[in-house]
């Protein structure tokens, strides 16, 4: 087992709305992430995704609060610390991120080296422009960008062009740990090809050590990470290894999320597309009982009273559901058979 | 580089355009007015004269001498001959004073006034708004109406409320002038005096105006701008604040560098009405009695100054925008 680089415990971030209400968009979350490794987190949209990508910088402002739980980074409990030290000396060197819309996420009246020289100095008042510009030409071109991108302005670059300079000025400051909310989903295949080459180009040549990738894309997360987390509702509802969580999914809501994908795999060619029926929980007040109840096929009575913790199945495996897991399997097992 | 120099030779061709244009229209507007300049003046000279061929004989004379009895469009050739040499006539209302005599007079009152007035009132009201934008709660809510109730006044309005209720209630202020009328204009410390108490209800009239206008846009860019994804992005990268608001209020003043440009060009209209009412002695009061008097030398000298001082004000504007903003030099290189 390699070093845990970021480890969550039980983080609860909530938003508070114009008129006060409390909306907890991430609830009771736990993962650890190990060196060398990368999680994706599936979900669809409004399940908590960004909110956690926001919340696990540690970095919090309105209307975004932290609630309670544990951030620890390379071993430094960030959770606990003074806003103003987090962004100091975490954001940016220990864990950095990439925004989902990262096309309009640099300042379109400076030029790129200038907006990285501004990085770099938030963290180490004392480097020069010359070096500062070393380290900037060094980087992009070990990652096959263009050091001529650097004198450049946002507006002059194209998107795919743009989407990489943001993930170079992510890692200049080589953190440890990536967090990329969507940073493919702007893009053409074309583009979204050269991003993800890029970002493993980032893990295999050390410049990070952990990632964690957002994305509602289920085939992309296939490819590019070692570990699914699937969220519904702002909850984890299953984490398991990359190719178990899309080919033997466990939860009902993995299994109707991964349903409603095509994987480019022998033997699909007449599988019907399914769609789950209806829209997550308003997450003002949360469903008391399981929060996919109102949308799960399997539905039983007491899922609507109460809901389970997630449940430890061994092989680095959970999901949460009060049904067993050979119960599941012979349900789905049953429901392929009826499908033919 | 290349994008730039399009730029400025797009911008530098349409100043000329323009300019052409508004040369023209200065020169027959006042020329369409109804009435005969020249008759009021002989008027005024033949009172008490009861001999009807000297009068005529007078007219004539005028006549000759302002060119009106040739056509139209000889006037124009020759009118415009004679601005290209800085000739541009005598006065019909103050003769036998030059235009050029009578707009030198008033011309530094009127540049001395605005302009410090558009530019101080183009800051407070960006500060203000940026302030309001940036900090949010009470400042933000008293603000915000009371500059859109100021910015909405017309020009007179603000001039004839600050009158009533500073010079005329209060009696802190003169009611009008640039100076004492007993006052003879010269360097010694009364004059001056004199001048800067003169010019306090004229200026933070048109002050006032700006402010309100400006804070409102400035507040509205400054929000739309602390939203935007690059402000999350650098917070997430560690950027200071400070640093972030930086960022922020550049974007956010580009569209206000327009709204200065319009400002200027609204001081024609508007701001020169503060001039009149205050009986400043400026542009404004000269082409007010230039109207009246159907002068047109004065009427088409002053509002060719006016023009090219506003053409010159959005030209130069606009050259210093392409420098500040490379979206405009990426557009243009297409």
């Amino acid at each position: 087992m390699g070093k845990v680089m970021l480890d969550v415990r039980e983080l609860t971030t909530k938003y508070i709305t114009r008129f006060g209400e409390d909306v907890y968009a991430v609830d009771h979350v736990s993962l650890a992430i190990e060196e060398g490794r990368s999680l994706g987190v599936a979900g669809e949209s409004g399940c908590g995704k960004s909110t956690l990508a926001l919340s696990l910088m540690g970095y919090y402002f309105p209307p975004l609060y932290y609630t309670s739980g544990d951030i620890i980074i390379d071993d430094n409990n960030i959770s606990g610390m003074d806003p103003d030290e987090v962004r100091k000396s975490i954001l940016g060197r220990e864990i950095a991120y990439i925004p989902q819309a990262a096309l309009n996420a640099l300042n379109p009246t400076q030029k790129i080296i200038h907006f990285i020289e501004d990085v770099v100095r938030a963290h180490d008042p004392t480097a020069t422009k010359q070096e500062i510009y070393d380290m900037a030409k060094g980087l992009f071109e070990s990652l096959g960008l263009p050091a001529e991108v650097l004198q450049k302005y946002a507006v002059e670059l194209s998107g795919g062009m743009k989407q990489r300079t943001v993930i170079a000025i992510s890692v200049i400051l080589k953190p440890q740990v990536l967090i990329a909310d969507e940073p493919s989903s702007a893009l053409d295949v074309t583009s979204q090809k050269m991003v993800i080459k890029m970002l493993r180009n980032l893990m295999d040549n050390g410049y990070i050590k952990a990632m964690i990738f957002i994305t509602h894309e289920l085939p992309l997360l296939y490819n590019v990470t070692d570990d699914i987390m699937v969220m519904y509702a702002g909850q984890i509802v299953e984490k398991a290894g990359a190719h178990d969580a899309v080919f033997d999914p466990l939860h009902p809501y993995s299994k109707g999320l991964m349903g409603s994908i095509i994987v480019p795999e022998e033997g699909l060619r007449d599988v019907k597309l399914a769609a789950i029926p209806g829209v997550p929980p308003n997450l003002k007040n949360p469903p008391s009982g399981c929060r996919f109840a109102a949308r799960c096929k399997y539905v039983r009575p007491e899922c609507r009273v109460y809901s389970v913790p997630l449940r430890e199945i061994g092989n680095g495996r959970s999901y949460r559901c009060v049904i067993s897991e050979e119960e599941l399997r012979d349900i789905y097992a049953r429901e392929a058979q009826e499908n033919g | 580089m290349k994008g730039y120099r399009n730029y400025f030779m797009n911008k530098l061709a349409w100043f000329f355009v323009t300019l052409v244009a508004a040369f023209i229209l200065n020169f027959i507007l006042p020329r369409l007015m109804p009435g005969d300049p020249v008759a009021a003046i002989v008027s005024r000279l033949a009172q008490g004269m009861s001999n009807t061929t000297g009068v005529q004989a007078i007219y004539e004379q005028y006549a000759e001498q302002f060119g009106t009895n040739k056509p139209m469009l000889e006037q124009f050739f020759l009118y415009m001959k004679n601005i290209f040499r800085g000739d541009f006539g005598f006065s019909f209302s103050q003769y036998p004073r030059t235009v050029a005599d009578v707009i030198k007079s008033s011309i530094l009152w009127t540049i001395a006034l605005q302009f410090p007035a558009i530019i101080v009132g183009w800051i407070i009201g960006n500060t203000l708004g940026a302030l309001a934008a940036y900090r949010r709660g009470t400042f933000d809510k008293i603000l915000m109406p009371v500059s859109i109730f100021v910015s909405n006044l017309p020009a007179f309005g603000m001039a004839i409320i600050m009158l009533v209720i500073f010079a005329v209630t209060f009696k802190w202020f003169p009611t009008s002038g640039g100076y004492g009328f007993d006052l003879i204009p010269n360097f010694s410390w009364r004059f001056i005096w004199s001048v800067i108490v003169h010019y306090q209800l004229p200026f933070w009239s048109i002050v006032l105006i700006t402010i309100g206008g400006q804070a409102i846009g400035m507040r509205a860019m400054s929000i739309y701008e602390l939203n935007a994804d690059y402000v999350k992005y650098s917070r997430f990268l560690g950027i200071k604040d400070r640093k972030i608001v930086g960022y922020v209020f550049r974007n956010a003043m580009l569209p206000q560098i327009t709204g200065l440009a319009l400002s200027i060009g609204t001081m024609v209209g508007g701001a020169l009405v503060a001039e009149i009412i205050f009986s400043y002695p400026g542009l404004g009061s000269t082409i007010l009695t230039a109207v009246l008097g159907q002068d047109y030398p004065l009427i088409s000298a002053t509002t060719l100054i006016i023009t090219l001082m506003v053409l010159t004000a959005n030209f130069l504007l606009e050259i210093f925008y392409g420098i500040l903003d490379p979206r405009i030099k990426a557009a243009q290189a297409d």
